[in-house]
């Protein structure tokens, strides 16, 4: 009975052991499939923005990247959840305060047009994928290859202290 | 409704390769609208229900670094019907129009008409009564008023500096100055040899976010319509608190003129504080706001004669039943001799 339940255990703990080794790994994904990933086009020249960069981006504050192409602005309609997270942890804004702060920017004669609006996170990375000076927010999970994922204040999707999940 | 927007979106990129790239030139239109009502002990404008101003707000891209700007704005005239031939009900007027070059965000180079950047109000509000919190404009920053000059018809240099996060922002102008009405711009030409020169410096720290503070310096030689010509500097100062629990702003401005024939002078002063709380959770289509303000003209004043002294506060509530549209309403009591009344505006973005 005993050898019997010592057979048994074995591949139990091969297995617990395999959960344990891949342990970081898993958290990580865990972690990063809630986060927002700030997607650039791959000709971007940033790999990495502070949160007041990222705010003056989104916000019109700042229209080109250090390559002087003007940066193009693509946001997910309201009430999508990468906007919602956008909105309350870079802007410090409620969506109403969003948009009258984008309307106010057009009518200053500040920027030319507000942000473009996409409908999901695929057409967020088409665009943004054959546009020069885009930059968007996606599902970190979402992410394909051709574009660049810029690290905020250093980190990225899934590491600790991400600002955008 | 959003998934059928959606597909078409997705059936349109799909159909069309090259529909990242933007067209030009790409005019976009927008507008702003008020209707108001007032009552009033003393007639200081109108009374009862009146329309306000309809404002159509033009931009157009006509390349990745040139832009137009324009604002049209429509109002009603008082004298509407009288004189020969007939005045018409309402007043067109080019309120601002504006071509803007931009070399990348230090350097932007733009010419035409604008609101002068010598005050904040008058730069971040413009026409849109939707934008601005209360009915009323702070009176030194008042359409046809004297006390600053609303319009500049010129050309502006503007840029910004991240400059370690404090975000500094430039703004320095040439132009004609007041006309010879002075509450007008010299826009059809400048009526004297002297331009007049305008800079505009702020900072919106990132470490404090929803700051803005800063200040103008203003410079022009005035021809009045006597032919008596005065030197003006304007020194002003502002500082803003933008998010809405709580929003404060506060604006001084200090107008000197210096006769030119005999080099007496005169200084102004004028300036305002603004106070105003969006109500949390339930209570957040409500905002609650209050402003005090001063004016003091110099008795011999000759540029400003006939600009009224005053000391006045407003309070009211602008209450937001929808994201583009706004109902407010006011009380405002001033010493000037002493006024008040009350006043409802419906105001919107369209």
């Amino acid at each position: 009975m005993l050898r019997h339940t010592r057979h048994t255990n074995r591949p139990t703990l091969l297995l617990i052991g395999c959960l344990l080794l891949a342990r970081p790994a898993a958290v990580s994904t865990m972690q990063s499939a809630g986060d927002i990933a700030v997607v650039v086009n791959a000709d971007v020249p940033v790999d990495n923005l502070t949160l007041g960069e990222l705010r003056r981006l989104l916000l019109g504050d700042r229209e080109f990247w250090p390559s002087s192409t003007r940066v193009t602005l693509l946001i997910r309609a309201p009430v999508a959840r990468e906007r919602d997270i956008v909105l309350r942890n870079v802007c410090q804004m409620t969506e109403a305060q969003f948009r009258q702060h984008w309307i106010a920017k057009v009518f200053r004669a500040e920027a030319p047009s507000a942000p473009r609006i996409v409908y999901s996170g695929e057409m967020a990375m088409d665009i943004a994928s054959r546009n020069s000076g885009a930059i968007t927010f996606v599902e970190a999970s979402q992410v394909t290859k051709g574009l660049k994922v810029v690290k905020i204040d250093g980190r990225l999707p899934g590491e600790k202290g991400y600002l955008l999940r | 409704m959003a998934q059928q927007t959606a597909a078409e979106h997705a059936a349109q990129n799909q159909t069309s390769p090259n529909v990242a790239e933007p067209e030009y030139p790409s005019l976009h239109l927008s507008g702003f609208g008020d209707f108001g009502f007032a009552h009033q002990n003393r007639s200081e404008g109108a009374r009862g229900f009146n329309e306000g101003q309809f404002v159509l707000h033009l931009s157009s891209s006509l390349s990745p670094r040139v832009n137009f700007f324009g604002e049209l704005s429509l109002s009603t005239r008082a004298d509407a019907g009288t004189g020969n031939p007939p005045a018409t009900g309402f007043n067109a007027e080019v309120e601002r129009s504006i071509i803007r070059f931009d070399q990348s965000d230090r350097l932007k180079v733009s010419f035409g008409r604008y609101h002068t950047p010598v005050n904040w109000w008058n730069t971040s509000f413009h026409h849109g009564q939707w934008l601005q919190t209360t009915i009323s404009r702070p009176e030194m920053t008042q359409f046809g008023g004297r006390f600053i000059p609303v319009h500049f018809a010129g050309a502006l240099v503007e840029g910004a500096f991240p400059a370690g996060g404090w975000n500094l922002n430039y703004k320095a102008g040439i132009g004609n100055g007041r006309g010879t009405v002075i509450s007008r711009a010299g826009d059809a030409g400048d009526n004297n040899a002297s331009p007049a020169w305008v800079l505009n410096l702020f900072a919106k720290p990132d470490r404090a976010f929803g700051l803005q503070a800063g200040g103008s310096l203003y410079f022009d030689k005035i021809t009045l319509a006597n032919g008596r010509e005065f030197r003006e500097r304007i020194v002003a100062g502002h500082a803003v608190w933008q998010k809405e629990d709580p929003e404060v702003i506060a604006e001084i401005a200090s107008v000197h003129h210096r006769d030119v024939g005999d080099s007496r002078a005169t200084s102004n002063l004028a300036y305002y504080i603004q106070t105003a709380y969006r109500l949390p959770s339930l209570g957040r289509l409500w905002k609650p706001y209050y402003r005090f303000e001063h004016i003091d003209i110099a008795t011999a004043s000759p540029v400003f004669q006939g600009v009224l002294n005053l000391d006045g506060s407003i309070v009211g509530v602008r209450y937001d039943p929808s994201l583009f549209a706004a109902i407010k309403g006011e009380v405002r009591v001033r010493r000037r001799p002493r006024t008040s009344g009350w006043f409802l505006q419906v105001s919107f973005t369209f």
